[in-house]
Parts: structure tokens; sequence; C-alpha cells
């Protein structure tokens, strides 16, 4: 056995164990430290297991701890586990669990608690919306146990003393770390969850093991969170309470920022970062996020003839002005996209593709050629429709791109639909180009590019024999790089889909907070880790 | 008159079950369902989910066993979104606050509304009819999700009198806003039917009858003319009065106030199927109920009306 | 917004009896219409928010759908109204011109209004006076599936309609249409069981005239003056309507757009300096419902006109 630091960044944070708020020198704690943090939806479960949207998500962060936490900058950083190894084959990591984790009832958090969480977050009888991301873990008869074939108790993770946890997996998984900060993997206080069945959520009833215990949660209005006196680490702990507050209109919950009543308001309207930078300068950030936009193909029999010709599948892709859409109507910090991957995951490196050097008019030019040679023109033009969402922002670039399709004579028809059917076109393969994103689950470029696999969501149903051997030879590769961007660029030699743009995420955040991890593309923050300053 | 009640109560138990049948099926009719999401689910999983929650029986097979779970224990089964909630816990939480600000919205709608109008009336063409009059008319048209961030912008944001949104019941600031949002326009129709009536009223025979006999002003109009001017204010009343406590998307969305009129919308838009039937039973028994009231009370008010 | 049924009953009432005396209402109602000066005033507003929809289109420097790459990106700055640019009503968020697509947004209204008031009326005048003038059993079940009807909580079918069958103008008509009908058809039963018994009915049933013929010879026509107003006073609950569905985002679709569309949007937009794309939209949305609340008023005090 071969002994592994977690990452560099553990390696220092060795001499400081643990990643919690720190002022810097010279900054005085204010007396407030409450949090009012924007959600947009009432939150729909309070269950680590069942909770599917990202809301959920960063309510579930205060209060459950996993193996791993994330640092500042997305890099992975010991959270109830102290260390981990991993044996030379790459299947096995046995983590050695902190022995002053405790419950916020007094229970001490044991290898056991792990155990019976992930066997709870794959077993049929949970039936969890999340059960595939163990399955992603590649932890062994995680699949087989999701579809009823073997007991849970099958689940390659056992405890094999009260503070040592052994995760077997199937197959080497380079990201295998990488998941364990995601909320399916967060343990569930056994006693409660058995005691209190479906309940165990409410307020009074509810159990947690991270910094902060539900206080109460009024549905559709409001989540409050405060310190957990058991928390191993609660004296480094500085914010509480914590205010999830659900406004269900964006405009309104930014007049409400304005208004004092939010410290930290994400997802600023598309086009009023710039004004609202040059009005609050102190306070408006845009950060990368792990996510891209883009318009699919559908390449499957069910698509239109003309889209199965790679030629006006380049023509569509070059008509499309990125520039337009990210400074002039998204303007909140965005990127042109050419290829898949999100450009600020971890240890990805952008391909060379030929069309991002390009100017507009170059672009349009080629792409009128193209589809002239492709058949189509004046006297026998290219119709598509463009299927789309219900969402301001998404009906505006379906707009723009039609519009851009237009000036190199393609008719598209715009397709509004509310979400769920939009889903379920999509996944019947019932469209002809449709406005898909795609946000990744880890730092790491294979969240993105397996989605094109064959056998992976791939809505347009493209498939590429060398695109699946290059990812399949990721998976246990030393070095990644290279095949990722490789990946890419068959990838884009094929151009199922258009890229149009990766995300950012566009904030405003109350001058006084501090400790936001603005360099971690997940956009996964803790609580624990900010604090606010003395104006 | 009874026979009357007992014939209405027995159209009302059909019309609930129709009512319940037709969306019901409507609701299944729509594509996707409440699992389907971004990421298409591993199908054992979906199977996993649907097994849970009974949807892998056919049609007619759930509608059966939905019908008995609510005749017979008033029991609307748990939500499909929401997991760890129940759609009787998610009314109990949602419908007292709808109920709230609706109670007051038509409470100060029907004071303020019908003291306006009789104002108006009374003093028909002076300055006092022509201010009613005209903002009467502004507040019918302007569109309440006009309305609803004009106040957050005004109250929240440039006065800070009055808490942009949110809801609770200990503290009345919270209520002001959404009371204002939905009562405006109700308030100004109920104005404006007063008024018209009133001033039909004050020029009947029986009023210049009155009068002529040298009655008070003050007497004639609180004795004779106030009651028959209110009659059709009344049957007015009935409607409002339901679509009132049963809920607004717009002011739920604007205000969160965590009430059922968004919870529908979102149940239906995220196929929770057992949360929108639920809200539309409760609609739909309301609605049967208060119009049968009202209809009561309009007969026991007017003698002309015969059953 | 409201109309009020016992106004409607009253007028048709009126109707009937100038029908049983032989007079025609319309003569005189013409004078009083011409000198209520609101109902004047609606009319001149409706004719000219009207020829605005049909001709607005000739005054556009932009069409309602191209992008002006100049102002995108700059709304609050460039995109004000100008004659200069040619953006009359300014630009929305997207740079596209306002008043191309008010004159637009304006033609769906109108036409959802209007369309949609046009099956209540129709729908709810055949009904009605089938009820009526069949009568017995089947007028007794008629009348009962309108008590049913009635109590539907009709908004909440009416998203459910739009969510299960897709964003549709046909669907909205139906939905709205649905409803509307109800009131309509009361009030022409009752009247129709009025005339049912005059002697000039009896006397077209002794000739062997059918009942399809009398109805719509004899009883429609002495409602015409009901179905007018009452179809005037739909058209803004119509339009209003389709502007919450509109707000709700199940209305018409890109790019098309309605004054409700419209609306939202400014709305959403009022704090950010872009007030124009509220005021010039819901500027045309409340004047064209004074009109038709104007104009319907007027009518029905003109045809039945009593002390007020």
């Amino acid at each position: 056995m071969k002994r592994f630091l977690l990452t560099t960044a553990l390696a220092a944070s060795l001499a400081l164990p643990v990643h919690a708020a720190t002022p810097a020198e010279g900054e005085t704690l204010a007396e407030n430290q409450t949090l009012d943090f924007w959600i947009l939806d009432a939150v729909k479960t309070l269950d680590p297991h069942k909770n599917t949207d990202v809301d959920g998500a960063h309510v579930l962060r205060q209060l459950f701890e996993g193996l791993m936490n994330e640092d500042e900058a997305g890099a992975m950083v010991p959270g109830i586990a102290e260390s981990y190894e991993m044996s030379d084959d790459g299947l096995t990591y046995t983590f050695k669990l902190r022995d002053t984790a405790k419950w916020s009832n007094g229970d001490p958090v044991t290898a056991e608690d792990f155990v019976y969480s992930w066997q709870r977050a794959v077993n049929p009888e949970t039936a969890s919306e999340y059960a595939w991301f163990m399955e992603l873990m590649n932890i062994v008869n995680a699949t087989q146990v999701v579809a009823g074939e073997v007991p849970p108790e099958e689940l390659g993770v056992r405890a094999v003393d009260e503070h040592t946890l052994e995760v077997t997996l199937s197959t080497p998984t380079p990201y295998f770390i990488k998941t364990l900060s995601h909320g399916t993997t967060f343990p569930v206080h056994r006693a409660t969850v058995e005691e209190f069945g479906d309940n165990w959520t409410q307020p009074g009833n509810f159990v947690s093991n991270g910094a902060y215990v539900l206080d109460s949660h009024d549905l559709g209005v409001k989540v409050t969170l405060s310190k957990n006196e058991n928390y191993w680490n609660n004296a480094e702990t500085v914010m509480t309470p914590l205010n999830f507050i659900t406004i269900n209109d964006q405009n309104v919950a930014l007049t409400r920022y304005q208004a004092g009543e939010l410290d930290w308001f994400d997802r600023v309207p598309a086009g009023q970062f710039p004004n609202l930078q040059e009005q609050y300068p102190d306070q408006a950030v845009a950060i990368p996020q792990a996510c891209s936009y883009a318009y699919l193909f559908n390449m499957s029999d069910k698509g239109p003839e003309a889209l199965k010709d790679l030629k006006v599948r380049q023509a569509l892709a070059y008509a499309v002005d990125r520039d337009i859409i990210t400074d002039k109507i998204l303007q909140g910090g965005q990127k042109p996209a050419y290829f898949w991957t999100h450009w600020a995951i971890e240890g990805f490196e952008a391909p060379e593709i030929e069309m991002a050097g390009w100017t507009q008019p170059e672009r349009i030019e080629k792409a009128k050629a193209l589809l002239e040679e492709a058949g189509y023109g004046p006297d026998n033009p290219l119709s598509l429709t463009i299927q789309y969402n219900t969402s301001e922002d998404h009906k505006k670039l379906a707009v723009a791109v039609q519009q851009f399709w237009k000036a190199i004579g393609v008719n598209a028809t715009l397709a509004n639909y509310e979400w769920k059917v939009h889903t379920d076109r999509l996944q019947n393969q019932d469209f002809e180009v449709a406005r898909y994103a795609w946000c990744g689950d880890y730092n790491e470029a294979s969240t993105f590019l397996d989605y094109f696999r064959t056998d992976g969501y791939n809505n347009g149903k493209w498939s590429n024999a060398d695109y699946d051997a290059l990812l399949a030879e990721a998976k246990t590769a030393e070095n990644t790089t290279e095949l990722y961007k490789e990946a890419e660029q068959v990838l884009n030699a094929d151009m199922p889909f258009v890229p149009v743009y990766h995300y950012s995420n566009a904030m405003m955040v109350n001058a006084d907070l501090r400790g936001i991890p603005y360099d971690n593309v997940m956009y996964n923050w803790y609580a624990k880790d900010l604090y606010r300053v003395a104006e | 008159m009874f026979g009357y009640i007992l014939r209405r109560l027995a159209v009302a138990v059909p019309t609930l079950l129709l009512l319940i049948v037709f969306s019901f099926l409507l609701m299944h009719a729509a594509p996707g369902g409440p699992f389907t999401g971004e990421r298409s689910l591993p199908p054992q999983v979906l199977a996993n989910l649907e097994a849970k929650y009974g949807l892998d029986q056919p049609l007619i097979v759930q509608l059966w066993n939905y019908l008995k779970g609510v005749v017979l224990q008033f029991d609307f089964g748990p939500s499909f979104v929401y997991p760890d909630r129940t759609v009787n816990g998610l009314i109990a939480d949602g419908f007292p606050v709808t109920l709230t600000y609706g109670l007051l919205s038509f409470v100060l709608a029907a004071l303020v509304g019908i003291t306006l109008g009789v104002a108006a009336a009374i003093r028909h063409n002076s300055w006092l009819d022509y201010l009613a009059v005209g903002t009467s008319i502004g507040a019918q048209v302007l569109p309440n999700f006009v309305m609803a961030p004009i106040l957050v912008l005004v109250l929240t944001l440039w006065l800070g009198w009055l808490p942009g949104g949110g809801w609770s019941f200990n503290d009345p600031s919270y209520w002001i806003m959404p009371v204002i949002a939905l009562g405006t326009s109700y308030m100004a129709s109920i104005a404006r039917i007063t008024r018209s009536s009133m001033l039909e009223v004050l020029g009947s025979n029986h009023i210049r009858t009155a009068r002529a006999k040298g009655m008070p002003e003050r007497r004639v109009i609180l004795r004779h003319a106030l009651k028959p001017a209110l009659l059709p204010v009344i049957s007015y009343l009935g409607p409002v009065f339901v679509s009132m406590i049963t809920g607004s998307v717009v002011i739920d969305i604007y205000f969160s106030t965590g009430g059922i009129g968004r919870s529908f919308v979102d149940s239906a838009l995220n196929r929770d199927y057992a949360v929108m039937m639920g809200i539309t039973i409760l609609v739909g028994a309301l609605t049967v109920l208060f119009n049968l009231i009202v209809d009561i009370l309009y007969a026991w008010i007017d003698p002309k009306i015969r059953y | 917004m409201v109309i009020e049924q016992d106004k409607m009953r009253s007028l048709a009432d009126t109707m009937a009896q100038a029908e049983v005396k032989g007079r025609s209402p319309w003569a005189d109602a013409r004078k009083r219409f011409v000198r209520n000066k609101a109902a004047m005033a609606g009319l001149v507003i409706l004719v000219l928010v009207t020829l605005f929809a049909a001709f607005g289109d000739y005054a556009a420097a932009w069409s309602n759908e191209e992008l002006d790459y100049n102002v995108m990106g700059q709304v609050r700055e460039l995109g004000a109204p100008s004659i200069a640019t040619g953006h009359y009503f300014g630009t929305d968020d997207l740079g596209r011109d306002l008043y191309a697509r008010t004159v637009q947004g304006t033609r769906i209204s109108l036409m959802v209004g209007i369309v949609g008031a046009a099956i209540a009326v129709i729908v709810g005048t055949l009904y009605g006076a089938t009820a009526g003038y069949v009568g017995g059993r089947t007028d007794q079940i008629m009348m009962r599936l309108v008590d049913i009807l009635m109590s539907i909580p009709y908004m909440f079918v009416l998203i459910l309609l739009l969510v299960v069958f897709g964003r549709s103008i046909g669907m909205l008509f139906l939905g709205i249409g649905l409803i509307s009908w109800l009131d309509m058809s009361r009030i022409v039963r009752g009247q129709t069981l009025t005339l049912k018994n005059r002697e000039f009915i009896e006397a077209a049933q002794a000739t062997g005239v059918s009942s399809w013929r009398i109805i719509m010879r004899h009883i429609v026509p002495n409602l015409l003056g009901v179905v007018a107003v009452y179809a005037t006073l739909l058209v803004p609950l119509m339009i209003l309507t389709e502007s919450f569905i509109s707000f709700l985002g199940l209305g018409v679709q890109e790019p098309l757009t309605s004054w409700g569309a419209l609306i939202s949007e400014g709305a959403a937009t009022m704090n950010y300096g872009t007030l124009w794309q509220l005021a010039f939209p819901l500027f045309f949305f409340c004047i064209t419902l004074f009109g038709f609340f104007f104009v319907g008023d007027g009518l029905r005090d003109a045809l039945d006109p009593k002390d007020r």
C-alpha cells in the first residue's frame, strides 16, 4: 500500500489541519454575523439523499459534512475523514474518520453511519433520484443494488472499525475523491431516520453532523440554521444564524438585496451586471461556474435529414455570434464557448478550435458557403425549429440565434415549452434543435465529456467510436489532459451541437462578507468558512 | 328553500367528482412526469420511484385508489416533488397564509369599496365622485403583476417601511403589501358597482317619496336606499370572496408568502400530481360551497327571488 | 373588472318588452349614445387603437423581430424612445423595436379579446335560447350543467389546459371562452322563457315554422342588445385574462407577443432604468380597456335608459 497525501492543498493544510473562517490580519469581526442568502424556490427536501436541486444543496452543505469538503479554490480538504489511503490497483480507499466528530445530539459520527447512509442512498426503497451518483462513483455493486438485484448490504462499503471506512470500487476512478463533497455521500443519523420516517427532516426531529443545525423551515418562505454546538470544529465557526430566504422572482430578489434584506444575491438577471458593477463596485462579482450552454442537434433517426449533413451543422454553429451573446445579452462575465467542457475545470486545457480564431464575418461567409454546398439557398431555404424551455434568458438567446441564422438564410421557428415538456421531448428525441445546458457534478472534465458518450445522456444521440474510446482510456490514464483535449477535437470535428457560452455566476455580495470561495468553479460554499467584518 | 338547498347539494357532489376525474386524467395526460428531470433517470431508479408512489399501476387503478384515500380517509397522499411532505401537510402550511391575506383583502375591499361607492353616489358629480370613479377605473385595469413590484420598489426599497416579502403570522407588516396588491382591483370594482346601483336607487320613486315626506337625508340613505342598493354588490361579493381566499399566484410569487396559489402552478408545472389534485379539490369544494352560501344569502335578502 | 349581471337582466327585460310593444329600442338608443361623452370618448379611443393595430406597421422603421446591434447591450443608454434611431417607443432588452412589437402585440391582444368574447357570446346565446325554448327535461339538464361548470375554479383549469396541451392561441380561446358563456346563457334562457309564450311565437309554431328557425328569427334578434353589450364588456375581461396567462409564461410564442407579455417583461425591468418598456404597452392596454368599458356601459345605458 502506498500512502497518499490528500492533495497539495492538504499538504499545506496539515499544518493548519482544518478549513474554517479565518479573518485576515487587521480585520475585526462584526457584531452581526447573520447571513441572509437568497434561494429562488422552496427547498423541496432536507434529506440529503433525496435532494435534487442546487438551492437545497446549499442548505444541506451547511447541515451535513461528508468525508471531504472543498476549500476556497475548490480543492478537496478533509471533512469527517482526516486522511485516506488508496490501494495500488486504485480500487480500495480506506478513510480514517475524525474521532472528535459528533452528531448534533452528541452521538459520535462513526464509519457505520456512512455505511448505513450510503446503503440508504442506493436502496430501491429510498427511491433516491440521485442514486445514480453512487453508480458514477463506481462503488462495487451500486448498479445492482439500485436495480434491486442484490441487497443494499452488498454495496462496496464497510466499516473496518468505528473510525475506519473502506470503500471498494469496481474500476479505478480518478475523480472518486472529488465526488465526496456531494450531498448524496453525506451521512444521515440512523436512529433519527428510523424513528421518524419521512418526518425526520422536520425541525425538532432533525439531527445533523455539519457545522449547523436546523432551527426552522417555513416552506417556501425561509429556512433558518444556527451553529451546531456539537460540531467538532464549532469553536471556529463564526457565522450564525443563516437564513435561506425564498424569493420566487429574480428581479424582486435584486430589489430586496438593494433594500438590505439579503446579504448575498447570485444569478443577477441577464444584462444587468454592468450597471450594478458601476453602482456597487465593491459588491458586484462575477466568477466562473462549471456549466456550459449549447444548442443540441437531433442526430437520431427522428431528427431532420438536414442535420445529418456535417456541413449544415457546421454552418449553423459558425453563424451563432457568441460575442454578442456574452457581451451584449448576458453581460455577466460569461465566456464564448467553442468547445464543451467549461474552461475553468481543473486540469482541463482548452483545445485548439479553428472557428475560434476566425472573425464573425469570416464565419458567416464560411457558413453561407457550406450551406450552399449542402444544397440550401434562397430557392431552397433550410427550415428548422429551435426548442427552448420557459425562461427569460433562454428566450432572449433563442430569439437572437433565430436572427443569426436568418442572416445565413435559415428560417428558424421558435418553440417554447415548459421545463417538463422540454426535457420529455429531449429525452424522446422529439426536437430538431434544442437549447441545453450541462453543469458539472465534480471538478473534472469527464463530467462534461461523458455527456456525449454513446451511452451518455446525449439527447441528440450522436455516436462516435473514437470519442468513446478516448474517454474509456481516460478513465484509467495517469495523465488525462491530452485525452480530453483530443476528445474535444473529435467532438468539434463532427459538431453534434453548437457550443454557445461557458457560465459565470454574476452576483452581489454584501461588502462586509468575507471567505466566499470565488475560485471554486463548483460554487460549493461553506458558511463555516464565512465571516463578516466590522466596517 | 330547503328543497333548493338539497338540490344544490345534490349537484355539488357530482360536480366535485367530475372535477377530480377531469383534472386527474388531464394531469396524467400531460407530457413528462414528476420524475422527469435534467438527467433522465436510470430505468431502475425510475421504476423504484414509480413503484414507491404507485405510478406503475394502470391509471384507472391509481384513480380508484386516490378517490378511496380522499373519500375514506381524507388523505391526499404524499407529494411527489416534496418527498418529506404530504399533501395534507403542504395544504395545512400554505392555506392559512392564503386565507389570512385573502380574508383581509376581502374585508378591506368590501368596506372601502362600498363606502367609497356610497359616498360617490351621494355626492354625485362632485370632486369626490370624479376622484372615486377615476381611481376605481385606473385600479381595475392595472394588472396586479405590475402593482406588486411597484409596491416592493416604493415601500421597501425607496421608503424602507415594510419588509419586501416573506410571511409571518405574528407580524402584520408582512401582510400589508399582499393585501393591498390583491384587494385594490376588487375594491375598485365594488366601488363602481355600489356607486351605480346606489345612484339608481336614489333616483327611484320610493326614495323620492321618502324625501318628499321630509325624511332626513341620512335616514333616507341608511334606511331606504342602502339595502336595495347593496343587492347587486352582494351577488358580486360571492365569487370575489371565493377567488380571493383560494389564492393568488401573483401575490405568492412576488411576496413569497408560501400560499397555495403558487403551489398550484408549481405542482402543475412539476407534475406533482398529488399536490395539484389536492389544491384543485380544495379550491373546487370552496367554490361550490361559497356559491351555494351566496345564493342562499341572496335569496334570504331579496324576497323577489324564488327558487 | 366585472360585468354586472343585474343590469344585464334588466337590459334583457327592456329589450323583450320592446319586442312585445313592437317598437325598436335602437332608434332612440343611438341618440342617447352619441350624447354620452364617456362612451363617445371610448369609441374614439377604440377606433384609434384599431387603426394603430391595422396600419401602425407602415410607420415602423424596424420589424418586430430585428435586433438592433447598436443598441443591444446598452439599452439603458441607447434604447430610449427616439425619432432619430427609428425606435419611437424605444427598444426591448434585446434591441428589438418596441413600437413594432407594440403594434403586433396590440393585434394579438385585440384578436384574443374579440374572438374570445365572440365565442362566449355565440355559445352562450345559442345554448341559453335552446334550453329556454325546448324547455322541460332538456332545459333542466342543460341548466344543471351550467351550474356544475359555474363551480369549477376556471383559472385552475385554464392553467392545467395550457400545461397539458402546450401553449397555443387556440387553447387560450377555448379556455377563456369555456367559462364566459355561462352567465350569458342564463340571461338568454330567462328571456327566451318570457318570449316563448307570446302570441307571435305561438303563431309561428302553429304555421309549422321549425324550432331552429323560431329561435334564430324571433328570439335571438330580441337579444341583440344584450349580446352587443355583453360582448363589448367581455373583451376587456378576455384581454386581462390573456395578460395573466402571459405573465405565467403560458402565452403566445415568440417572436409574437401580446400586451400581457410586453407588460410583464416591462414590469420585470422597471427598476433598471428602462421604464419605457413598461410604459408604452401599459398605456395602450389601459386606454383600450377603458375604451371597451365606456362603450359597453354607454351602449347599455342607451338601450336601457333609467334615471341615473
